[in-house]
């Protein structure tokens, strides 16, 4: 007998409740970043730089995705920004229907940047939209200088590409030009911004970045 | 994408081999560059001396002819 898979098309519902997120924020004029990239690569680090730098100039808030314990969350508040932990409970990767079963928690119309941190994970966060205007990636030095052609999809996605800890270079075998041209050659054009957290590099750079597409954002709101 | 989770099973990407005539090392540098600088292009891999050229990309963004104008700019013939 010939056997039928049936297969749901996740993607497809997936993109649809994408949608829905998305015209909802672009009414609000919010400008929303979906912030990937692997376990310990400086997610989280590089949102607490952003917020000592930003949350005077930007309403901003932040949903953060984990598969267990609210980690992540606590160090957020910490800097008195909003913050939602959603745990997926083992599941790799953020979705766009987890992201607005949260919503209705946040003041969206006090906000002017969401900032959406997904799962640690280089592969699946990139095949999920969650209603962002736009993805970034952040990769460490740590993680080695081959990881861009390894996972290509992520970096083809981005907008905008932190490569992060880069003041522990002396001490890797990290080819930081090489990384460098394999990311422009998998995205040709894409923002890459050397940054550590540590030492405060890069970060105004990226500060800038996200101030401009939030101001972006607003213009295109007030069409 | 990720086989364990099943999350990509349905990302319909494409695997496609070509043989082409007339590479040079230099010129299989340069389309393997502009190959995988196209949006939907995740993998390519190029046998300059046997001319196979391996392909992973998603039809969804990308188009077959997109593929085989890198290939005519640089004067090459290509076959599936």
């Amino acid at each position: 007998m010939a056997e039928i898979k049936v297969m749901k098309d996740i993607l497809g519902e997936n993109d649809a409740v994408a949608a829905e997120n998305q015209k909802l924020f672009t009414e609000k004029g919010i400008y929303v970043l979906n912030l990937m990239g692997s376990p310990g690569s400086g997610k989280t680090s590089i949102l607490e730089k952003t917020m000592e730098k930003l949350k005077d100039k930007l309403r901003m808030a932040v949903v953060e995705g984990d598969l267990f314990t609210s980690k992540d969350a606590d160090r957020i508040e910490k800097h008195h920004v909003p913050v939602i932990q959603i745990n997926t409970v083992g599941g790799c990767h953020l979705d766009a229907k987890m992201v607005q079963n949260v919503l209705p928690r946040l003041d969206l119309d006090n906000l002017d940047l969401l900032i959406v941190e997904n799962v640690g994970n280089l592969v699946c966060p990139a095949e999920f939209a969650v209603g962002e205007d736009e993805k970034g990636v952040i990769l460490s030095i740590t993680e080695g200088d081959d990881k861009p052609m390894k996972y290509p999809l992520m970096f083809k996605e981005a907008s905008v590409v932190v490569l992060n800890k880069v003041d522990i270079l002396p001490y890797c075998n990290f080819d930081l030009k090489g990384a460098e041209e394999d990311i422009d050659t998998l995205n040709p054009g894409v923002k890459i911004i050397e940054a550590s957290c540590t030492k405060d590099t890069g970060v105004d750079a990226w500060c800038e970045w996200l101030q401009d597409r939030v101001a972006a954002k607003k213009q295109l709101a007030a069409k | 994408m990720c086989a364990e989770c099943g999350c990509g099973q349905l990302n319909g990407n494409t695997r496609l081999q070509f043989n082409v005539n007339g590479y040079t090392d230099e010129n299989a540098k340069a389309v393997e560059k502009e190959l995988l600088g196209l949006p939907g292009v995740l993998y390519v891999h190029i046998h300059a001396h046997e001319g196979e050229t391996t392909i992973d990309y998603s039809p969804a963004k990308t188009k077959l002819t997109d593929i085989l104008k890198v290939f005519m700019k640089h004067s090459l013939e290509a076959d599936l």
